[in-house]
């Protein structure tokens, strides 16, 4: 027992000098501990910099090991210095590639408004004024228990896929001014699906079909708080499933526009 | 006699550590390399590590002339990190001023179609 007890202490002891060692051994040590620790579990530096991070832990795990002896203390200088610069260079690579996905983000943004831009400016200022007049039967819209809807068909969106076509950019565009006209008034943008294949796949296309409308209008500068977003799948057909043209009429986005207070009436 | 072995056993040691430390040629390379990559995005001594790359392999390099192959190696290690932080850093600068660049055309895209400021 006592020897067990003395031997505790012994390793008590042992320990106590090893942390007082490596606590003196450099303050280069600490830094590199520090910034491996920031970057080991972040993702994206991962992600876009695996070697970086792995270089980083093996400099770093050299230095802890020359730290635990004697005399070598510009060794662990060295190692800790290079861990930290492997840490700070993952980091930065990790900005870089973050900044290219938000770049190609921006190009498509850029490119649909200048897609959209060009459509408008072949309207000459008599059609716009009549435009204006004429927002909402334009909009094909109706006037409904729900309060305005308006229908973007199946025909916008490339075959089963929730990409809106080119064609769509001019009913997109009417929609965007008409909100600017209107500044007070938000929307709800509802996906629905024919019942062909699963309830589930229906209702997943549905909503990313809706929220690609969304995106756009949003990327064409509506305040995303004015836009709600919903997939129903199959529910609530507007026509016969059974025909193929019953199914393509089912397959369509609906806008449902708020009065002029920006009263919306509650989703189904 | 006793100080001939002393002499001996001094040799042997300095020989072992020549030996633990050969000249550092394939890192000098690697650095130059690293260092002249990153003058080539447009790093230069303004930039600290930049700075302290260019200094760092100019020392490795007078280091190998001296034979003092180990820290020869070490400078040149941290130059050649030093180069690539540089490197990466100028990059970074250069995308933030394409995407501030991409938004404020894009502002003024949505201007133009008559939206929010």
């Amino acid at each position: 027992m006592k020897a067990a007890w003395m031997f505790a202490g012994c390793a008590v002891i042992l320990l106590l000098a090893g942390c007082s060692s490596q606590q003196t051994s450099s303050q280069e040590l600490e830094d590199a501990r520090a910034r491996f620790q920031q970057i080991k579990n972040d993702p994206e530096v991962l992600r876009s910099a695996p070697k970086d991070v792995v270089r980083a832990e093996e400099s770093l795990a050299r230095a802890e090991t020359l730290a635990t002896y004697w005399g070598t203390s510009d060794d662990v200088t060295h190692y800790a210095y290079l861990s930290q610069r492997y840490s700070e260079i993952a980091e930065q690579e990790s900005i870089l590639s973050q900044d290219q996905q938000k770049q190609s983000k921006l190009e498509i943004q850029l490119q649909n408004l200048q897609l959209i831009l060009r459509e408008d400016k072949l309207l000459t200022v008599q059609q716009r004024k009549e435009w204006a007049a004429e927002q909402l039967v334009s909009l094909d819209s109706n006037e409904t228990e729900r309060g305005l809807v308006m229908t973007l068909g199946d025909v916008l969106f490339s075959g089963g896929s929730a990409n809106l076509t080119p064609a769509a950019n001019r009913t997109v565009l009417k929609l965007v001014q008409f909100l600017q006209l209107n500044p007070r008034r938000v929307i709800r943008v509802e996906g629905y699906s024919d019942s062909n294949g699963e309830v589930a796949d229906n209702l997943r296309l549905s909503l990313e079909r809706a929220q690609s409308v969304a995106d756009m209008l949003i990327d064409l500068g509506v305040d995303s708080k004015r836009i709600a977003v919903q997939g129903y799948g199959e529910d609530y057909p507007v026509a016969d499933n059974a025909s193929t043209r019953g199914r393509a009429k089912n397959r369509r986005v609906e806008v449902v526009i708020s009065d002029q207070q920006g009263n919306l009436s509650p989703s189904r | 006699m006793k100080n001939r072995l002393l002499l001996v056993t001094l040799a042997a040691l300095v020989l072992a550590g020549c030996a633990s430390d050969p000249a550092p040629n394939a890192q000098l390379q690697l650095t130059e390399k690293a260092v002249a990559q990153a003058a080539s995005v447009g790093a230069d001594n303004q930039l600290v590590e930049m700075k302290l790359a260019q200094e760092k392999l100019a020392l490795a390099e007078k280091n190998m002339a001296e034979q003092d192959y180990k820290r020869a190696r070490f400078l040149a290690e941290q130059a050649e990190l030093d180069a690539r932080l540089a490197e990466a850093k100028v990059l970074v600068a250069k995308s933030e001023a394409q995407l501030a660049e991409m938004k404020l055309k894009i502002a003024s895209l949505r201007r133009q179609l008559g939206g929010q400021p």
